[in-house]
């Protein structure tokens, strides 16, 4: 028998896809945001998000957790990166399984240093689809160190997202950077809070406009939901012509 | 294996008492200081353990005496011990100062027996101890040899001959009964062997007679070994010390081939896998490594190792170097082979190999897995599990149900909660407004309360109280999960409220 293993490695070096496309992207279903991201955002890449106040920190995690569910769908994994200082100052995760995210993998690491170490393996990893990672000190992730995991992340093709836990302005090589906020929901018919709804603000796009928007998660069907319109327009009244009913006016 | 002079090399190795000098260990005996060890020099002059101390002043004004630590003594021992692991697998202790080697089938990776014995007191003596080593058929008859007559090696079968001469305290028997003996005048072994058993037996206990039992190998004595016995074992002897983590780990990586080798054909994987790297002044450094599913690719243990190298790399000091590298494989498991695709790489080993990496760097505690458990209690509801511990196909999915369009649960929750100043309308109602960390928010909306009683059957002082849970928006539409501890009334007057968790 000839030496089976050369064989072998030509074969899959010939079929292996090469480096995903830049063109690879996670549409995130709300046509606004997608039209601004080129089609959504882009994989093999890293994203950062911060809270627009320190307030804000479990909006921001729970945005990232939504993004991440959409990434689980074909049965491809998703690691979470949390910071002994982070879990400290903001909570240990805990529910993510009520954003589609059963059985997270959860690495705790003790210096800043380890997120960046764990992140980049991570992310050159192809059997990951998204990775999250949450830093608490800003200053040590710099534009050298995003370079990197940018790198990192084209050649794995994953999903990088960076959560920070304060509003942070430092040049970085991320793709896009977002500020989350929580905003008032809207009550669902039973004097209940209603769904989880995100303020979102484009502030960093390499690939097109800034912008903002509302929006809502669909906890049971797992999807962003768009602005809800009817947000603060007053009842039509019962009694009045259709002429007269406040949507034909404008 | 005898340590004769156990205490004062230990003086002499650690805290560098000069060897060509008396040196005498001393200790509360009877309310009398007295030596219990002396080295070599001291013992040329005539000085023995359990002299009082006063008299051996007198005699030599100027000996040097330290204070006797019986538990430094122990770790020392121990750390011999370990050493000892170059020779066999099987290391026994034998309290206060002994050492018992199995080296059966071990001994012709040495040369035979007398070239083993020369090695270990060669090395032994190179790093300061002075040991007497016999090797006989028995652990009873080795011991009475080593410590009544010196290094010696008894042919098979010679225990008896050997035995007869010495006095009866090599039986290792309790100073008691060795007294009673004397007092009729048996004194020597060779004293007691032919006598009748039953008599002596009925005199001066069964231990006796079991004593000579094992001397002549009639009784089994088993070792109890101080480290487990791996079942996979490689290693790799260099006649020049390595120093360098290069080498270190590049001779792991050939010892890696091995096990490979040996491991595939039992069919089997490791889960656990031990670096012990042997320095050539006698320290032992062990690095372990587990992971999280068997393995057996050469690559993926030496990537282990590197990772591991490079976080714990900086403990072990190399010194002169280290003399024997050993790879152990300490638990094994079922490792069946498996077909893998030709053109996409499989996920799930992939992605097991990231998590056996991020294990060995962080320590697989480190990597773990949320699951809900079945406990109401809101820190236990959801464990961290160690992902290695957790079978992915057996874990079920338990969803938490929903009962509102947003999420019941948190999505941050802090391990100790926060205290808060929280104004209700009503005792038993929401907070209208609340302070955290030096921040005042006014609640928008209110959901709850969601009463959560603690496990009021595990507590007989009824300390703890029920907690009342409320899902809170407030005006900023940042949503917390707040919680007001002890029933207003029944439990308590003065509630106090706790901040617990963040919604997204």
């Amino acid at each position: 028998m000839a030496e089976p293993l050369p064989t072998l490695l030509d074969l899959r070096r010939l079929l292996t896809p090469g480096p995903p496309q830049a063109a690879h992207r996670l549409a995130l279903g709300v046509p606004g945001i997608d039209a601004v991201l080129a089609g959504g955002l882009a994989l093999g890449a890293v994203h950062e998000l911060q809270p627009a106040r320190p307030l804000d920190q479990g909006a921001v995690t729970g945005f990232a957790a939504a993004i991440a569910t959409h990434l689980t769908r074909d049965g491809r994994k998703i690691l979470w990166i949390q910071h002994d200082y982070a879990a400290l100052e903001a909570g240990t995760l805990y529910a993510i399984e009520s954003f589609g995210l059963p059985l997270a993998l959860v690495v705790q690491v003790p210096r800043v240093i380890d997120v960046l170490w764990a992140l980049e393996e991570a992310l050159k990893c192809r059997a990951v689809a998204a990775v999250v990672a949450e830093i608490a000190d800003d200053d040590a992730v710099d534009l050298t160190a995003t370079r990197r995991l940018a790198l990192a992340a084209r050649d794995g093709g994953g999903l990088g997202l960076l959560l920070r836990h304060r509003p942070c302005a430092t040049a970085s090589a991320s793709a896009t950077r977002w500020e989350v906020a929580s905003a008032a929901g809207v009550r669902d018919g039973f004097g209940g809070l209603g769904r989880t709804t995100f303020a979102l603000s484009l502030i960093k796009n390499r690939c097109g406009p800034c912008g903002c928007w509302t929006l809502s998660w669909d906890h049971h069907e797992r999807a962003f939901l768009a602005p809800a319109l009817s947000l603060g327009v007053a009842q039509a009244a019962r009694d009045r012509s259709a002429r007269a009913l406040p949507g034909r006016a404008a | 294996m005898w340590l004769k002079r156990l205490a004062t090399d230990r003086l002499a190795r650690c805290l560098g008492a000069p060897r060509d000098a008396p040196l005498a260990v001393i200790a509360p005996v009877k309310s009398a200081l007295r030596l219990t060890a002396v080295n070599g020099e001291a013992a040329r002059l005539g000085l023995n353990p359990g002299m009082a101390l006063a008299d051996a002043r007198a005699m030599y004004p100027h000996l040097a005496c330290a204070d006797a630590d019986p538990d430094a003594d122990q770790h020392m021992l121990a750390a011999v011990a370990d050493w000892c692991d170059r020779y066999t697998p099987l290391v026994g202790i034998d309290p206060p100062d002994g050492l018992i080697l199995d080296v059966a089938g071990c001994a012709h990776l040495f040369d035979g027996e007398a070239a083993l014995c020369r090695d270990l007191v060669r090395r032994l003596h190179a790093q300061g101890c002075e040991v007497q080593v016999a090797i006989a058929d028995t652990v009873g008859c080795a011991w009475g040899v080593a410590h009544y007559s010196g290094s010696a090696l008894v042919p098979a079968g010679a225990a008896r001959d050997w035995l007869a001469p010495l006095p009866l305290a090599a039986l290792r028997l309790a100073p008691g009964i060795v007294e009673a003996l004397a007092h009729v005048g048996l004194k020597r072994i060779a004293d007691v062997l032919d006598r009748p058993r039953a008599p002596l037996a009925a005199r001066f206990g069964q231990d006796l007679v079991r004593r000579i039992d094992q001397a002549l190998g009639r009784e089994d004595e088993p070792i109890t070994p101080r480290l487990p016995v791996p079942p996979y074992v490689v290693e790799r002897r260099f006649a020049e010390p390595i120093a360098l983590e290069r080498d270190v780990l590049g001779s792991i990586a050939h010892l890696a081939c091995e096990l490979h080798r040996l491991l595939e054909r039992r069919g089997e994987g490791a889960r656990l896998l031990q670096a012990a790297l042997f320095r050539t002044d006698g320290k032992v450094y062990r690095i372990e490594v587990g992971t999280s599913a068997p393995v057996r690719d050469v690559d993926r243990l030496r990537r282990l190792f590197a990772e591991k190298l490079a976080t714990v790399g900086d403990a072990c000091d190399p010194g002169f170097g280290f003399d024997v590298v050993r790879l152990s494989a300490l638990v094994a498991e079922r490792c069946d082979p498996q077909q893998t695709g030709l053109a996409v790489p499989d996920h799930d080993v992939e992605f097991a190999h990231l998590i056996d990496r991020l294990g060995a760097r962080f320590g697989l505690r480190r990597v773990v897995r949320l699951m809900a458990q079945d406990i109401h209690i809101p820190e236990f509801a959801i464990a961290a599990v160690p992902a290695h511990a957790v079978k992915t196909s057996a874990a079920t999915v338990q969803v938490m149900e929903q009962d509102s369009l947003g999420s019941v649960r948190p999505i941050r929750l802090f391990a100790r909660p926060e205290p808060i100043e929280a104004i209700a309308e009503v005792p038993d109602g929401p907070p209208v407004r609340f302070k955290w960390r030096r921040m005042m928010h006014d609640v928008a909306h209110a959901e709850g309360p969601e009463r959560i009683a603690m496990d009021w059957w595990r507590d007989e002082d009824g300390r703890t109280l029920t907690r009342d849970y409320f899902r809170i928006e407030s005006k900023a539409g940042v949503r917390v999960w707040v919680y007001r501890e002890g029933l207003y009334g029944r439990e308590t007057t003065e509630p106090r409220w706790f901040l617990h968790g963040l919604f997204a």
